[in-house]
């Protein structure tokens, strides 16, 4: 046995002679430590200084090469060949973090207060004018400079009232853009990415309302509810939600609502919409589709007899349409109406040819309830 | 093994490797052994001793487990995990180790949460990721013989995994296990236990995906084969077993819910048999803490459906026609205190008992009637869902 030990210091030193195998090990060893190192080196996440909405740096380069949006341009100069900028309209663009790019310098990075400043110019002076055309374009603009300040919110770590106050404006942006944007070319709008960075921002919120007091967590709890209606996980979190919360009378209406979907009670659930406020309609309304097939489908099994009539104002009344709408709804699926009666049959029932039904053209029950709010006043929150 | 010295212990664990005794080996490495209690062996760097007496890479392994029961000693569990996650890389030792891992990752959790750093789930997240580095590894073993085969390894390391993603809730993440497992030819050979293990997992997500069925097999499988002595588990098991064997229509009896302290499920029971929206909604909302945290609250609310077509039934009963005035439904329903509900509603809810085969019909909207098959309008609960 001891020839064995021998033998075995040996080869140690013969391995301890190739530096390659053991660096590498160190290393990566190291790497775990790095962890720990981390969390003790505060101090150096980046803190910005750049105090106004676009550091100067940019506004330079982009205004030097003639990279500058319709937005930022100088009044006056836009016909030039080389517009200027306009110091008070540039805002700092979402740009792709790179390799050899440093993305942490402070005189590029906006603290706090100045994002929470250019927010506010991107909704009141962008996204609520009353000039400025057409919306695509305004939404394009909006929705990538909203981007760039959560990057620097995400970079310098930002949490706590400053971060809520950034996202619950983001997330009311996007999911009114959701709705108004509704039916828009691809070209020139897509859904899904919207999506996307809807439920991105959506659950970082929810995240930051996990510790301290926030006065709008049950408006936000149930938007989120609201916009992802039938889905498990949503539910659940909401679930569990504490009681204190749960039980406020706008989390109250968007459980019922989400009850009434589970339940598969499309009359009840149209019935509770009715209560929903503008903003909670856009995040619930793409599930309206969902919803009226689902009546016309139970209808079609529950009523199906050929010598039965339902009325058509009934219906549309159930549906929350008017009488040329439903008329159209009933048609893409499938459902027969003759005159002013509707006649049920489980055969006849089919699901509409895929793009045949624009969610766009249904859209009433919610254009009904934008009445005299102001594009800003949404985002803000002060309806 | 509390009073040996270093060298000694190092010994031990050289000899297991070199006779290939992994078994052996595994115990020296486990935190179940009890060598970890033992202050000599608590060192905060070992490695050089560790490196007198074992080869690489074998000594790189041993002195990280002994840091980490240094670690443990000191009851810093985030360091535990850290040394713990180097222990893992090596994986023939893989059960005990990773056993441990998930178990150091829980711990190191709930200390990062007291001290209020952490997202909850990141270092569960970092375990999850290191297992399914294992898995990989286990699951591409084709070269050894069918004993040696690291493929054994597949399905222990796959129930850690599913633990994880039900505790962080990313139960999507089951999907590319079960599918390696159900296309795996060893699937029946695996131990029992650790078969009750996968179907419990694979039944509550089948539960989580309204796949009543299967969910149901997958579950009583569990529950029938889970060892008499484990209460414990039988009583998880039943706990998502009840909720969808309701939903297809079995209630159970008072004597299976006295037996494991489910008395919980008995009101909901009770009201869904008789039909008492009313009871159903006091039920849950008197144990919605616990049906909640067991996550079945949301199950245990479809029940309803099941509830209103024993409610419509007992209408049916007392009426004694197969032409029932929806009236009659309306009464019902205001008298189990149901909120608002209208005649409208009462259509749409009676449609869609039709609609999923709970009765056989139609409605009438002109002559404000259900009009019922005269042979067997309410068909068995099981067979129509």
């Amino acid at each position: 046995m001891n020839n064995k030990i021998a033998s075995r210091r040996v080869s140690h030193s013969r391995r301890r002679g190739q530096p390659v195998e053991r660096d590498w090990r160190q290393h990566h060893n190291q790497g775990v430590w790095r962890e720990v190192q981390e969390e003790r080196r505060q101090e150096s996440i980046p803190r910005g200084v750049c105090l106004s909405m676009c550091p100067i740096r940019e506004l330079q380069d982009r205004e030097a090469q003639n990279l500058l949006h319709r937005f930022e341009v100088l009044s006056g100069t836009e016909r030039e060949r080389w517009p200027r900028a306009d110091p008070s309209g540039v805002v700092k663009e979402y740009a792709r973090p790179a390799a050899g790019k440093d993305s942490t310098r402070p005189s590029d990075l906006r603290p706090p207060a100045v994002l929470l400043k250019t927010v506010f110019y991107l909704v009141d002076n962008i996204a609520a004018s009353p000039t400025l055309r057409p919306w695509t374009e305004v939404y394009d603009f909006v929705f990538d400079r909203l981007r760039s300040v959560r990057q620097d919110m995400i970079i310098q770590r930002v949490s706590g009232a400053d971060c809520v106050a950034v996202l619950e404006r983001t997330v009311r942006f996007l999911i009114y853009a959701s709705y108004r944007l509704c039916g828009e070319p691809l070209r020139l709008y897509d859904p899904r990415i919207n999506d996307t960075h809807l439920q991105e921002s959506l659950s970082w919120l929810l995240e930051c309302y996990t510790s301290g007091k926030h006065p709008n967590q049950e408006e936000f709890q149930a938007l989120g509810l609201l916009y992802n209606l039938g889905s498990s996980r949503a539910t659940q979190h909401t679930m569990e939600l504490p009681e204190r919360i749960r039980s406020s009378p706008v989390m109250h209406l968007a459980l019922s609502v989400s009850r009434a979907f589970m339940e598969r009670n499309p009359v009840r659930l149209l019935r509770l919409a009715h209560s929903l406020d503008f903003l909670q309609s856009c995040a619930l309304h793409r599930h309206l589709v969902t919803c009226r097939r689902d009546l016309l489908l139970i209808y079609s099994h529950g009523h199906s007899s050929k010598n039965c009539r339902f009325p058509l104002h009934k219906l549309s009344h159930i549906l929350a349409l008017d009488v040329p709408l439903t008329n159209q709804l009933c048609q893409a699926h499938g459902v027969e109406v003759h005159g002013d009666s509707v006649v049920f049959s489980k055969t006849t029932f089919t699901e509409p040819e895929a793009g045949k039904l624009q969610c766009a053209h249904f859209h009433d029950l919610v254009d009904r309830k934008q009445r005299d709010l102001t594009v800003g006043s949404i985002i803000h929150g002060c309806t | 093994m509390a009073h040996i010295t270093i060298n000694q212990y190092l010994q031990q664990v050289y000899e297991a490797i070199d006779n290939h005794e992994g078994s052996f080996c595994a115990e020296l490495l486990s935190f179940k052994h009890p060598h970890v209690a033992n202050p000599r062996l608590q060192l905060a760097s070992p490695e050089e001793k560790c490196q007198q007496v074992l080869e690489v890479p074998y000594d790189e392994m041993v002195a990280a487990h002994l840091r980490c029961t240094y670690a443990v000693s000191n009851h810093d569990f985030v360091e535990a995990y850290k040394c713990q996650t180097l222990v893992v890389q090596y994986p023939f030792v893989m059960f005990a180790v990773t056993l441990d891992l998930r178990i150091f990752a829980n711990n190191a959790e709930q200390q990062l949460l007291r001290k209020g750093k952490g997202k909850l789930g990141d270092m569960l997240e970092k375990a999850a990721e290191q297992l399914m580095g294992c898995f990989r590894v286990c699951a591409s073993d084709n070269r050894a013989g069918i004993d040696d085969s690291k493929k054994w390894g597949m399905l222990f390391l796959i129930n850690q995994l599913f633990k994880i993603y039900f505790k962080i809730n990313k139960l999507h993440l089951c999907k590319p296990l079960i599918r390696a497992i159900d296309s795996s030819n060893l699937k029946d050979d695996y131990s029992m236990a650790q078969r009750v293990t996968y179907k419990y997992y694979v039944g509550r997500k089948a539960m989580f995906d309204s796949d009543y069925k299967p969910a149901e097999e997958y579950l009583s499988f569990s529950f029938q084969h889970c060892h008499r002595s484990s209460q414990r588990n039988k009583r998880m098991i039943l706990i998502y077993l009840l909720p969808v064997k309701m939903l297809l229509g079995h209630m159970p009896n008072h004597q299976l819910l006295r037996k494991y302290d489910l008395m919980q499920f008995a009101d909901v029971t009770k009201a869904v048999s008789e039909g008492n929206l009313l009871l159903l909604n006091e039920a849950l909302a008197k144990h919605e803490t616990f049906f909640i945290r067991c996550g079945i609250f949301l199950i245990l609310e479809k029940l309803k459906i099941i509830t209103y077509r024993n409610l419509f039934k007992k209408v049916y009963q007392l009426l004694k026609t197969h032409q029932l005035p929806l009236d009659a439904f309306l009464v019902a329903l205001k008298m189990m205190q149901v909120e608002e509900v209208d005649i409208d509603e009462v259509q749409c809810i009676l449609a869609n008992l039709i609609c999923e085969g709970h009765i056989k019909g139609y409605i009438s909207h002109q002559h404000q009637k259900l009009v019922v098959s005269k042979a067997n309008p309410f068909p068995l609960l099981s067979s129509s869902s």
